[in-house]
């Protein structure tokens, strides 16, 4: 290697990213640290110490850089991430759909705008803390899953473009979180100890209502009380307003039956939301909009592992086309299936390789 | 690797005479200059003898001078304590954070702010100030210099302007000096924020200077330090630091500026024996803050290529967070964003020799004449 190949380091100040940049260290790169910029309390409201972007852990990440003499940099990238991944989350929760942000961030602000400022600075990879690995099937380079399986990261890489994979590159894959805090204790990193976020991070304290009443308050004004409707059309109570709710949830519908009642769907139009017993909420088959392939486009229907949301089993699925519009039906019946969310598809062969995705649709 | 400094107009390294003399007084001298015993006493007479030196440099009387920690706080004490609910202030619209952040929370507590936008050449015009007087004006509020552009603004038909209405002035006037003489009792403005890390002297110290027969309620209480304008217990080594580097700065004025000026020409005259396209911002600057847009590259990018090969320069004005974004100041003076995006600010000290300034064309020169395949006008979100 010479001379030494530059990668940008995205640093958020946690422990993940860190160990990143030590591991990128370790492999012989030449490394910037970058700090992305991408909201402020100013803008989303709301104020956690412990979330990336704020002061604390830009200077975390600072801190980080200095102790294994890597030159640091924050960088604004607020107005695209305003305009591609905070809107689009309160649009879609005015719609009634539940978003996944983090797809978007990483879709249009980390592989996007991040590896243009690589172009920018010369560097030949970008590098970031995500819990995946890159491999090669079929002579291309793919994402394939961590190795750790609690936290598997792939399932929201699955929208950044094809050809900048292999551009990429993802230090923890091989890793589990518990060797990622090891080493960051025996480096005695500042942020060793930064505790694990699992929330939006400009929603950081994981109330969307506050932040949505804070972000389009003219918006949510308009939104009031409205009719919760069961499977036969019957009025059976009343909501506090859509967008408090999301598909699957049972907690919080105020309603009491001998057998817990879910929300099966929301509809925005007529600020209506639909209950039903969980067995209903089992769906075959779901459209997908805004589909991604990761790898050589393929021929539809293609069988594949989905995965409907971040948390859940992939299950065999079928990928195809009808009347125009790309549909998946899932071997096995599938929980909540929520539009918004986004549906996963790996390998059917090799299932631990991301071969691309797209936005859940119910028409 | 090099490591050259050319962020002057951020802040600068101390001078050696100043940290020779701060270290003696930190490691000897640490009474509380309020007591009355000799521990005191000695502490009380070197802030009284820099006080009188600081005077001296600067043209006014020692007790029209407040120490503070700084420009912000200087600038937060005069606008605070002078505008009341009802009344109506005139600033301009690219004075530094402390001031345009001052006047916001000030419109929250119903105080009226004009935002005077300097015109293309980054001045504020009297005209435009005098057009916003309104019989409830209190007090203008212009900087002398803008950090960012280097422009020098016409304080004294301002003050004329204000004296004539009987409204007080105020200026920020924190990289005035040092670069150009300051005569307080010549130029005649009511209020006038400095501080010591612009030309060479310590950080946390500064001064506000209150003209005599003007008077401002305290927006912290304490003891009497400092006529009760900035209570709490003197940083002793900080004023007599900043008063000799005040004494320092103004002695050595002509020369310095003289050198300064020398080495900006050569600057622009290599740069000009390059490919490098590149125009500057702003007229009327005062000698070593040079605003530059360079047509090829993102000035985010280029402050950090030169960072990396250990040349420091500045893009917009410096934030906490060290986030970097287009600068207001540029856009109000008439730049594009496409244009303010691509600007940097280049500030020259009294410490640079001509080498330093080759090594920085040079270094210029390699990073903006390297060819990339970038496209880059989709490099940045705008």
């Amino acid at each position: 290697m010479s001379p030494k190949e530059t990668v940008l380091v995205a640093m958020s100040g946690g422990v993940d990213s860190s160990v990143a940049l030590i591991k990128i260290i370790e492999s012989g790169y030449n490394p910037i640290g970058v700090t992305m910029k991408l909201w402020g309390y100013n803008e989303v409201g709301g104020s956690d110490d412990n979330s990336c972007c704020g002061i604390n852990e830009i200077n975390g990440a600072k801190l980080v850089c200095d102790q294994l003499g890597v030159p640091h940099y924050t960088i604004d990238f607020q107005n695209v991430f305003k305009e591609t991944v905070i809107d689009d989350f309160a649009n879609e929760y005015l719609n009634g759909r539940t978003p996944n942000p983090c797809v978007r961030c990483n879709s249009y602000v980390k592989w996007d705008a991040f590896i243009k400022q690589a172009d920018e600075l010369g560097a030949q990879y970008i590098a970031t803390g995500h819990y995946a690995t890159i491999g090669s099937f079929n002579n291309q380079s793919v994402i394939k899953k961590g190795v750790d399986p609690i936290k598997d990261q792939s399932y929201v890489l699955w929208g950044i473009p094809k050809d900048s994979i292999s551009r990429t590159i993802f230090p923890l894959g091989d890793l589990t979180k518990k060797q990622v805090r090891e080493i960051a204790r025996k480096h005695n990193l500042e942020t060793a100890e930064t505790p694990e976020s699992m929330e939006i991070c400009f929603v950081a304290d994981n109330n969307y209502n506050r932040f949505l009443n804070e972000y389009i308050p003219d918006k949510m004004e308009s939104i009031g009380p409205g009719e919760i409707i069961d499977e036969e059309n019957t009025v059976v109570g009343e909501h506090s307003g859509y967008t408090n709710y999301t598909v699957g949830q049972r907690k919080g519908i105020g309603l009491s039956y001998p057998d817990p009642r879910y929300v099966k769907a929301i509809d925005a139009e007529t600020n209506t939301i639909t209950i039903s017993t969980k067995n209903k909420l089992y769906k075959n088959e779901c459209f997908i909009s805004n589909i991604n392939w990761l790898i050589k486009e393929p021929g539809l229907p293609i069988n594949a592992y989905a995965q409907i949301r971040y948390n859940s089993n992939p299950v065999l699925a079928k990928i195809s086309i009808e009347s125009g519009q790309a549909k998946a039906i899932f071997d096995k019946p599938q929980l909540a299936v929520t539009p918004g969310q986004s549906i996963v598809f790996y390998n059917e062969k090799n299932p631990e390789i991301l071969i691309g995705g797209g936005i859940i649709e119910l028409k | 690797m090099s490591s050259l400094y050319f962020d002057t107009a951020a802040t600068t390294p101390l001078d050696k005479k100043v940290s020779d003399i701060m270290a003696e007084i930190q490691n000897s001298i640490f009474g509380n200059p309020s007591s009355i015993h000799q521990f005191g006493q000695k502490s009380r007479t070197l802030i009284e003898k820099s006080r009188r030196k600081i005077a001296t440099s600067f043209n006014c009387k020692p007790n029209e001078i407040i120490f503070t920690s700084g420009g912000t706080e200087s600038n937060n004490l005069v606008l605070k304590g002078i505008l009341k609910p009802g009344d109506h202030l005139i600033t301009s619209s690219y004075e530094h954070p402390a001031v345009i952040n001052a006047a916001k929370q000030l419109e929250n507590n119903h105080i009226e702010v004009s935002y005077v936008k300097p015109d293309l050449n980054g001045v504020v015009s009297p005209d435009t100030i005098q057009s916003e007087i309104k019989p409830n004006t209190k007090l203008i509020s212009i900087m002398y210099v803008n950090n960012e552009i280097g422009s020098t603004n016409p304080i004294e038909d301002i003050i004329c302007i204000a004296k004539k209405c009987s409204i007080k002035f105020h200026s920020d006037a924190v990289q005035v000096v040092g670069k150009q003489n300051l005569d307080l009792n010549a130029l005649g403005a009511d209020f006038l924020s400095i501080a010591a890390h612009k030309y060479y002297g310590p950080k946390g110290i500064g001064m506000l200077f209150l003209k005599s027969g003007n008077s401002i309620e305290s927006i912290i209480n304490g003891g009497g330090q400092e006529q009760s304008v900035r209570p709490g217990t003197e940083n002793v080594a900080g004023i007599v630091g900043m008063a000799l580097a005040t004494e320092i700065a103004t002695d050595n004025v002509a020369l310095n500026s003289k050198k300064i000026i020398k080495l900006e020409n050569l600057f622009l005259d290599l740069l000009n024996k390059t490919e490098i396209q590149y125009k500057i911002n702003g007229q009327s600057r005062i000698p070593g803050i040079i605003n530059m847009t360079f047509e090829n590259m993102l000035g985010q990018t280029l402050v950090m290529k030169l960072d990396m090969m250990g040349i420091a320069v500045s893009f917009g004005s410096a934030c906490a967070s060290g986030a970097l974004k287009p600068s207001k100041a540029l856009l109000d003076i008439g730049l594009s964003e496409h244009d303010a995006l691509r600007t940097i600010r280049i500030s020259i000290g009294k410490f640079h020799q001509e080498d330093d300034i080759k090594t920085l064309v040079q270094s210029l020169e390699s990073i903006l004449n390297q060819k990339t395949n970038v496209n880059h006008e989709n490099n940045y979100v705008s």
